[in-house]
């Protein structure tokens, strides 16, 4: 450690405490992309060696494997009804509670779901959705209803897990926004009150405008992750009721540790990626472009 | 549930505009509009609570009530005994030792590498450092998913570790160690972004009257800097806690083959057969109820770090 | 950076010191939970105190099995001691994960078990000791069947959905409250793949052909095998939201098509097995149905693989008998209520009741298919499930289903033969 560096410099003692993050860079980050980039040109059942095919595994998942393209359309089903249920119902739970009484009480109940492991979510949410004795369709019962197929209706499937995933993420979600809210300064609302203005026209013409980069923040960052998502599905329905909820990757997962395809998960993995990036990239073009 | 806040904020926005009353909000007396609000958050809250509520009494039943036909919601006879059969028939203490032990690990280094990290990119000039710090917006941009494979097999060959040679044969590497479950997660890149927006809050002065007094950088970082961002670290040592209390995917493709080294959430995942029995179904209800309620306490207890506290610092 | 080493040096030390011990324990991983288990995991004790040799019981989830130890066989970190679905034998045995048993030991299998060897013989190679057998046969409460009429379990697959269709009542809503046919659900799609494997045999066609390189399942057999199954929910005889594991034990549901291995459950949930009987599956005069086999193997990178072997014979052997002459394996099979192929402890443990007792017949009179020992299949499998359970669902039309199935199944199958 270079100890006595005057100002801002300070000799190489930036570098000493950025080790443990160039280490960590190298052996996690750098290695493993380059190792899975190697694999995607591969085909390797970890019990042997990885034989090099040049791009096969590219090929066939995206002309021959129909079960690929499938998990990419539940994928885009299940990131993109998270940012569109999502996203707008955090923002107006936040807004609703930055002015409601007992606000801190409220977010904290809302956020309840986000300190659960998902193994606990997922099996929480079987024991309510279970067709015939669950919750959920006991109080319909009451109500006269029948009830739904939660979880063994393939669509019932995707729309209760996207319902769980929602419920789960809404609070974090919720706090974002409302750290946003926060900062907005309160002027601007009274001065629209004198001026008679409703709780919507505020939302709409000061609340979001301002917290606009919150809301692009949130809405990339729900999908991104939401593309890549699937430890709620693996626990819940495990991809199932036929496929109907399994994402690209979950599919893939499966692909490396249950069939030891290592070859082509890998492939898969950077297809997916590739994907992501370029609708992270678009995102972020259309979002800042509509605010200019 | 997705309809309900919206609809309530327009209910009330119509009364408003109906009864013409403009005028600051916490002067206006109970309306109509406001307790439909009210109401509807209640339901919200309702249901982001009932699930848990469910876990709960269904850990009661027994197989009197499960095998009653119909089968009975509310148990006749609340079985409490079966939070000591969690305990008897499941290896509980190993996966709640193992998890508070991996996760208590996990947030500690964390924080290190994250403070001193985000230290070194709030408060130094230095070539490279533009580049370092897209690195680390940027690295958060690559999903799991995609690391999951080549970690595993980098873990695997690990020279010299787990009976591996020089080369990473022979062994196992370090597969079945707690370090595989730890070093994955050794460095957060939101963590480091985190802190180095809390660094450059530092006023200069106090940093310079330091230096001047010729102290080197490391203390000036871990004397006089760390203290100033304690919420700061409060903040991730919260998030990381849970987070990483939480994880299953990565824990569970480590830990397959070694049981010793399970958590909790891969634990109750992994010897889900146990509980296929119909009159098993309320230990598994109750093994997830032990499992959520450590951390349940702690939201309850420092709860302050995790939602006000993130309104005011602004982490997600 | 130092204390960051320290720490995952501190970390990584103790396991790592203990792979280094000396006696190593034996691991062996099976798929019963401790409950099960208790009988066996006594005789570990009493093997450990007789021979000084540890084996530690891992217990590994059934469906996460297969998975598990292929993950830690690559890892390095697999358990000394498989016990094998006999399908998940092929895919082990094809990557070398499997050992064979030393000669003496082979001998003895072959003479003890007959026939059953094969569901541990694969390509003509024998790779373990077989250990559970199971077959399926339909299961009747007697109790529902008679409140509804009828003091007989069918005789014909007809008969079947008449006394299906008078037993099932519907709740306020329109839910089935009483199933008088439940499928079983299981994530492995087995609750409709065996009844459907039953159903195909009964007609007289294998699933496979050629040496695994062709699938059967668009023949005109396979598709009116499935349709069987598809109507009884189509036309409303049942749902496929009640699970008969847990409806039948409830007393929920009238008939399922289930193996013996449920006989504990049945009787915990009923409270006694008075009323059940056990009948062929109705499908004609050429009933068959489906057997299916575990085997206890041993890993070829095992360090201790002799003493893996010893432990596995011992279990399976006299040697581990008690006062009643069944060894442990035995003992442990006939407590959870499942079938052994093992002829000393069959003819020990004497005459079976009167549940048992059909399963046995069934058996020994060679009314059962072994499930074929394919590759990948449990992903056939679960392709099997996923085709069958569209047509249930009224998704798919059944012979478009199995085409689709059929053509799938075939892709997999190139590229192993």
């Amino acid at each position: 450690m270079a100890g006595r560096a005057l100002g801002r410099p300070g000799g190489n003692a930036p570098y000493w405490f950025l080790a443990p993050l160039f280490a960590f860079t190298g052996l996690f980050l750098v290695l493993p992309l380059g190792f899975s980039v190697y694999l995607a040109f591969t085909r390797w059942n970890p019990l042997g060696e990885p034989r090099w095919v040049g791009t096969r595994q590219f090929e066939y998942l995206l002309t021959r494997d129909d079960t690929f393209w499938a998990t990419l359309s539940n994928t885009f089903v299940f990131a993109g009804a998270l940012v569109v249920i999502g996203v707008p119902l955090a923002l107006g739970l936040a807004f609703v509670f930055s002015r409601a009484r007992g606000k801190a009480a409220w977010r904290a109940i809302y956020y309840l779901p986000q300190i659960t492991s998902f193994v606990a979510i997922a099996y929480i949410w079987q024991f309510v959705l279970d067709d015939r004795y669950g919750l959920a369709n006991r109080l319909l019962g009451l109500l006269g209803f029948r009830g739904f197929d939660w979880l063994t209706d393939p669509t019932m499937a995707m729309v209760s897990i996207v319902m769980v995933m929602v419920w789960y993420d809404v609070g974090k979600n919720m706090v974002v926004f409302s750290a946003a809210i926060e900062n907005v300064s309160k002027d601007l609302y009274e001065a629209a009150e004198l001026d008679g203005a409703s709780a919507w026209i505020q939302f709409s013409r000061i609340t979001v405008p301002i917290i606009r980069p919150a809301v692009v923040f949130v809405t990339v960052t729900s999908f991104i992750s939401g593309m890549g998502f699937f430890a709620l599905i693996l626990a819940m329905t495990g991809g199932g009721p036929r496929g109907a909820t399994e994402v690209t990757a979950l599919y893939l997962y499966e692909m490396a540790f249950q069939d030891l395809r290592m070859g082509r998960a890998s492939a898969g993995a950077l297809i997916l990626f590739a994907i992501i990036a370029v609708l992270t990239v678009l995102q972020f073009r259309l979002l800042r472009e509509r605010k200019a | 549930m997705t309809a309900a806040p919206d609809l309530g904020l327009s209910v009330a926005a119509d009364a408003r505009a109906a009864t013409g009353a403009p005028g600051p909000r916490r002067r206006t007396g109970p309306k109509v509009g406001a307790a439909v609000k009210y109401v509807l958050l209640t339901l919200g809250a309702l249901l982001m609570v009932l699930p848990f509520a469910d876990m709960f009494v269904g850990a009661l039943r027994g197989p009197a009530d499960v095998f009653a036909t119909p089968p009975r919601y509310f148990p006749a006879d609340p079985q409490w005994g079966v939070y000591g059969r969690v305990f008897d028939e499941l290896p509980m203490g190993r996966w709640i030792l193992n998890s508070v032990l991996v996760t208590t690990t996990i947030t500690l280094v964390q924080l290190v590498t994250s403070a001193m990290a985000g230290w070194a990119l709030a408060r130094y000039e230095f070539p490279g450092r533009a580049n370092v710090f897209r690195l680390v917006v940027g690295a958060q941009m690559f999903p799991f998913f995609l690391l999951i494979i080549p970690i595993f097999f980098l873990l695997r060959y690990a020279p010299l570790a787990g009976g591996n040679d020089l080369m990473g044969q022979g062994g196992s590497g370090l597969l079945g160690t707690y370090a595989a479950l730890v070093l994955p997660f050794a460095v957060t890149w939101y963590g480091v972004f985190l802190m180095r927006q809390f660094f450059t809050t530092i006023p200069e002065e106090l940093l310079e009257a330091a230096r001047l007094d010729g102290a080197s950088e490391w203390l000036i970082f871990r004397r006089i800097a760390l203290p100033l961002v304690k919420p700061a670290l409060a903040t991730l040592a919260v998030f990381a806690f849970v987070y990483h209390w939480n994880e299953f995917i990565w824990t569970m493709t480590i830990t397959r083959t070694a049981p010793e080294l399970q958590t909790l959430p891969v634990g109750i995942f992994l010897l889900e057969n146990t509980f296929n029995d119909l009159d098993q179904k309320s230990l598994q209800q109750a093994a997830l109820a032990v499992s959520v309620l450590p951390v349940l306490i702690l939201f309850a207890l420092a709860q302050r770090f995790f939602v006000s506290a993130s309104v005011e610092t602004g982490v997600k | 950076m130092s204390r960051l080493a320290t720490t995952a040096l501190a970390l990584v030390l103790p396991v790592a010191a203990l792979a280094d011990g000396h006696a190593a324990p034996l691991t062996m991983a099976m798929h019963y939970n401790q409950d099960q288990a208790a009988p066996l995991l006594e005789c570990l004790a009493d093997y450990e105190a007789e021979t000084g040799q540890a084996v530690e019981y891992q217990q590994v989830s059934y469906g996460e099995y297969l998975q598990t130890v292929l993950t830690g066989r690559i890892g390095g970190t697999q358990p000394d001691i498989y016990h094998l679905y006999s399908i998940w034998g092929a895919q082990m045995a094809d990557n070398g994960v499997l050992a064979e048993p030393p000669a003496a030991l082979a001998d003895f299998i072959r003479a003890e078990y007959g026939t059953t060897a094969d569901a541990a013989t694969i390509d003509g190679t024998l790779y373990g000791v077989p250990t559970e057998v199971s077959v399926y046969m339909l299961v009747s409460n007697m109790a529902l069947l008679r409140d509804a009429g009828y003091d007989a379990p069918p005789a014909t697959w007809d008969e079947l959905r008449e006394i299906a269709e008078a037993i099932t009542t519907r709740n306020d809503q329109g839910r089935v409250e009483t199933a008088g046919f439940a499928f079983a659900e299981s994530s492995s799609g087995a609750g409709v793949v065996h009844p459907f494997y039953a159903l195909l045999a009964s007609r007289g066609m294998d699933v496979y052909a050629d040496g695994f390189a062709e699938a059967n399942l668009d023949s005109p057999e396979a598709v009116a095998a499935a349709r069987d199954l598809a109507t009884l929910v189509d036309d409303g005889i049942t749902e496929k939201s009640v699970d008969a594991y847990d409806a039948f034990p409830a007393g929920g549901a009238g008939m399922m098509v289930m193996a013996n291995w449920y006989k504990s459950a049945i009787e915990d949930g009923l409270g006694s097995l008075d009323d059940v009987v056990v009948s062929p599956i109705p499908a004609g005069d050429d009933w068959k149905t489906l057997q299916y086999a575990f085997f206890m193997g041993v890993d070829s990178d095992s360090p201790n693989g002799d003493a893996a072997w010893e432990a596995v014979r011992w279990l399976n052997s006299a040697d581990s008998a008690d006062d009643s002459g069944v060894s442990c394996m035995g003992r442990m099979l006939s407590s959870i209520g499942a079938l052994t192929a093992n002829a000393s402890d069959n003819a020990a443990m004497g005459e079976a009741d009167a549940f048992t007792q059909p399963f046995l017949d069934a058996l020994a009179d060679g009314r059962t298919v072994s499930q074929p020992n394919v590759m990948q299949a449990a992903e056939i499998e679960g392709m099997m499930a996923d085709a069958i359970d569209s047509v249930i669902a009224g998704d798919a039309d059944a012979e478009a289903a199995m085409g689709d199935l059929d053509r799938a199944v075939e892709d997999v199958l190139f590229e192993f033969y």
